[in-house]
């Protein structure tokens, strides 16, 4: 406890050259922190989707959707627990540029835990769906980006033609839902009856199936099963489970653990020999107070404690600061990457990590400040 | 003593005296380095998909869609209006005397990895007649081309190396109907890309479907394109736009190339951010070293101003090296390696504008790192610093 103070002053000896250090390693690990983060989002979504989801899409896109009929069938194939479907279209709010894709849905309660991670509504807000034909929900973001609120009108433009001749459709913003996307603000939500009754073509179809199975470990035999009776005819289906998608997905993103291994070691090389000529330097400055300290009574022994005990608090310090901004920093990258956690593994990497860091630079100057030689380091030599 | 004079004596004495502050000095180059190394290597994703997307690109030829569509999904061109297409002015003909105008209708289908039997889609396109007169640079290796009305196709040799069931003569089910491999084929310069072809009324009567996505043209020569814009305009039945295959390709990169570039410079950033602060202590250190020696020339009437300068010049001096030393190991590491995120295939391009582009931000670092030490070795007050052991 005595070499406390003593450690403590000679961290804050020369109080510009710490601050700068403190921040650079902070800065280090707040990337490290940033770039494990959404390593962790990515697995944890991947982990969290749910695996007795089936998604039924046709096998082919840009031909004819799935006709909704094949509800009957799907919900007739045993294993099925319960189907619910979507279909969707492509709208502009205004400008051309603003791209507002309507997701259309029909009355089921499956859609209040159909998706958690990704999509969250109260059934509140999709009672209020329900109740009006040309109702939509919307989320907070896409409401922030149009000035969008509950009891406004908002008319799109769209490709998709109506019966009456019009190419604008209009909606009544009837509630609210949660959303986690990325590139935040991108669709709404509206009724599919609505959707399919005013159209004039396609109609009768959808874009896609969910269907719910009773046993997740029998997803992968379930989604061949659901192929096969679609096998053949001329609307084929490709299905597979929530999880699957989000796994293949996320292997589409590339060699995720690769870049953030090479970032993370590209870092590391530059921390560590910037902190240790840092180091080697504040030892050389220090010489002669080290003399002293040795001529005092410190043993050798009781130096290089010291030495290495300066290096480790001020990087673990340090390094709690990044990780600390980089979680400061998630809901921002959140737009990007959905789901981007902190868990207490990355915590104590990092402090590991920050420990190695001071550990491995320190170790020379510690020893060269261990094997002063008093009469040398007073004469100045 | 002018001042110039005085910049040039500080500064051959600053550089000289690096030998014996090789420690600092290799500090400062091993951060600017690895913060250019990271920002180049990620940057080279970009350019590499860029210059991969671009590489067959011509300035003769344009693509038609309809007006406002945002991609090639969302364009519908119907069978009239395709026709009319055909009369318009300065599309080039063929050998035949028929103009060079390939409607495609493009279906996304899905398929099965090769290598672990994930799902994998590719884009299948159906083209009317003349796809060869359209793509010069698509030639056959094996098999031959499809012949219309039949379920046929052909599809590049990347096809075959990616997913299963697309060697010559392998037969593939879509739409409740067997279709086969009659050809295979290469594509200039373009690697790792899957593309399928078949004939454009078999296409669209196979996926239940009676409009084109888009039609190809070749024009007569780069210049006839405000030719045929102009046509367009004064035909508004067509309802269609024309733009030069070069700008339909930049809006298909978009997305991916904004992705990629926000995660470089995001990183490439705090990189940076870190290895200036390092620099910076560095340099302070080094001030701190020659506290004397700069009294000392302030004494015999140096100007801070060139000592200033001289310092500024010596942290930027110091910095370029290590941008070089990072873009060289980029290029060492990642060029011409083989990347695909987001479902994109291409291959790493560290090029010599990449490298300016690190030597600019190591240019930058560089003066921001040196400017507050070289502004406190320009203060060190002469007596104290003369007194002082």
């Amino acid at each position: 406890m005595k070499y406390l103070p003593l450690i403590w002053a000679g961290i804050w000896r020369k109080p510009g050259r710490t601050t700068l250090v403190l921040l650079q390693v902070a800065l280090a690990f707040a990337l490290f922190g940033v770039l494990q983060g959404m390593k962790t989002g990515v697995d944890q979504a991947i982990a969290n989707a749910r695996a007795d989801v089936l998604f039924v899409a046709p096998a082919a896109f840009g031909g004819m959707p799935l006709p909704a009929a094949y509800l009957e069938r799907l919900k007739s194939i045993p294993g099925v627990k319960g189907v619910t479907f979507a279909d969707g279209m492509l709208g502009t709010y205004q400008q051309p540029t603003q791209v507002v894709y309507v997701l259309a849905i029909e009355k089921n309660d499956t859609w209040l835990t159909l998706a958690p991670e990704i999509f969250s509504v109260s059934p509140k807000d999709l009672a209020a769906l329900h109740n009006k034909r040309t109702g939509v929900l919307i989320s907070a973001d896409i409401g922030k980006k149009y000035g969008w609120h509950v009891g406004d009108r908002i008319p799109l433009s769209s490709n998709v033609q109506q019966s009456d001749g019009s190419a604008t459709w209009v909606f009544d913003v009837v509630g609210m839902f949660t959303a986690h996307e990325i590139g935040a603000g991108g669709y709404i939500v509206a009724n599919y009856s609505y959707l399919d009754e005013a159209r004039t073509l396609n109609k009768g179809t959808v874009r896609n199936f969910y269907a719910l199975i009773s046993d997740p470990q029998r997803a992968a035999a379930m989604s061949q099963t659901i192929d096969a009776a679609f096998a053949n005819s001329s609307n084929e289906t490709q299905t597979a489970s929530f999880k699957e998608n989000a796994q293949q997905q996320m292997r589409r993103i590339g060699d995720l653990n690769f870049a953030i291994r090479s970032i993370v070691s590209a870092v590391l090389v530059a921390l560590l020999f910037s902190i240790s000529t840092m180091l080697m330097q504040t030892i050389r400055e220090r010489t002669p107070e080290l003399a002293v300290l040795k001529t005092l009574g410190f043993s050798d022994r009781a130096v290089f404690a010291m030495v290495v005990a300066e290096a480790v608090v001020l990087c673990v310090a340090a390094a709690l600061l990044g990780l600390a901004l980089a979680m400061g920093l998630f809901p921002y990258a959140a737009k990007f990457v959905p789901g981007l956690s902190m868990p207490k593994v990355v915590i104590a990497a990092g402090v590991i990590g920050a420990v190695l860091v001071a550990l491995v630079s320190v170790a020379v100057p510690a020893s060269r400040a261990a094997r002063l030689r008093v009469v040398d380091a007073l004469a100045g030599r | 003593m002018s001042r110039a004079k005085q910049f040039w004596a500080l500064l051959q004495m600053n550089l000289g005296a690096i030998p014996q502050r090789l420690g600092l000095v290799c500090t400062i180059v091993i951060g600017v380095a690895c913060a250019v190394g990271v920002l180049v290597s990620m940057l080279a994703m970009g350019v590499g998909a860029r210059r991969e997307a671009l590489a067959n690109v011509r300035p003769d030829r344009a693509v038609l869609r309809s007006v406002d569509a945002l991609g090639a999904a969302q364009s519908s061109i119907a069978k009239d209006a395709a026709a009319s297409i055909h009369d318009l002015p300065g599309i080039r003909r063929n050998a035949q005397g028929e103009p060079i105008a390939v409607a495609q209708a493009l279906v996304f289908v899905q398929a099965r990895n090769r290598a672990n039997g994930e799902q994998m889609g590719f884009p299948l396109t159906g083209v009317t007649s003349g796809l060869v007169d359209y793509m010069p640079e698509l030639h056959l290796t094996s098999g031959r081309m499809f012949k219309p009305g039949l379920r046929e196709l052909i599809a590049s040799n990347n096809c075959a190396r990616q997913l299963a069931d697309f060697a010559v003569g392998d037969k593939r089910n879509m739409r409740g109907g067997e279709w086969v491999v009659v050809g295979s084929f290469d594509v200039g310069r373009t690697e790792g890309v899957c593309n399928v072809f078949a004939d454009a009324d078999t296409v669209l009567s196979a996926f239940g479907r009676n409009t084109f996505n888009q039609i190809g043209v070749m024009l007569q020569s780069p210049a006839t394109f405000a030719e045929l814009t102009s046509a367009l305009k004064a035909n508004p039945a067509i309802r269609a736009e024309a733009k030069h295959e070069s700008q339909v390709v930049e809006e298909g990169m978009q997305q991916l190339n904004g992705i990629l570039n926000f995660v470089s410079y995001f990183v490439g950033s705090i990189m940076a951010l870190a290895a200036t602060i390092g620099a910076a202590n560095s340099l302070y250190a080094i001030v701190d070293a020659r506290r004397r020696e700069l009294a000392t020339l302030r004494a015999i009437g140096f100007n801070s101003g060139p000592i200033i300068a001289s310092l500024l010049s010596e942290s930027i001096l110091v910095a370029l090296p290590g941008a070089l030393l990072g873009a060289l190991i980029a290029w060492l590491l990642f060029n011409g390696s083989l990347a695909s995120p987001f479902g994109a295939s291409f291959r790493l391009a560290v090029t010599p504008a990449l490298a300016v582009l690190g030597l600019a931000w190591a240019l930058a670092m560089g003066a921001i790192s040196g400017f507050l030490p070289a502004v406190r070795a320009a203060r060190v007050p002469v007596t104290v610093a003369l007194r002082s052991t």
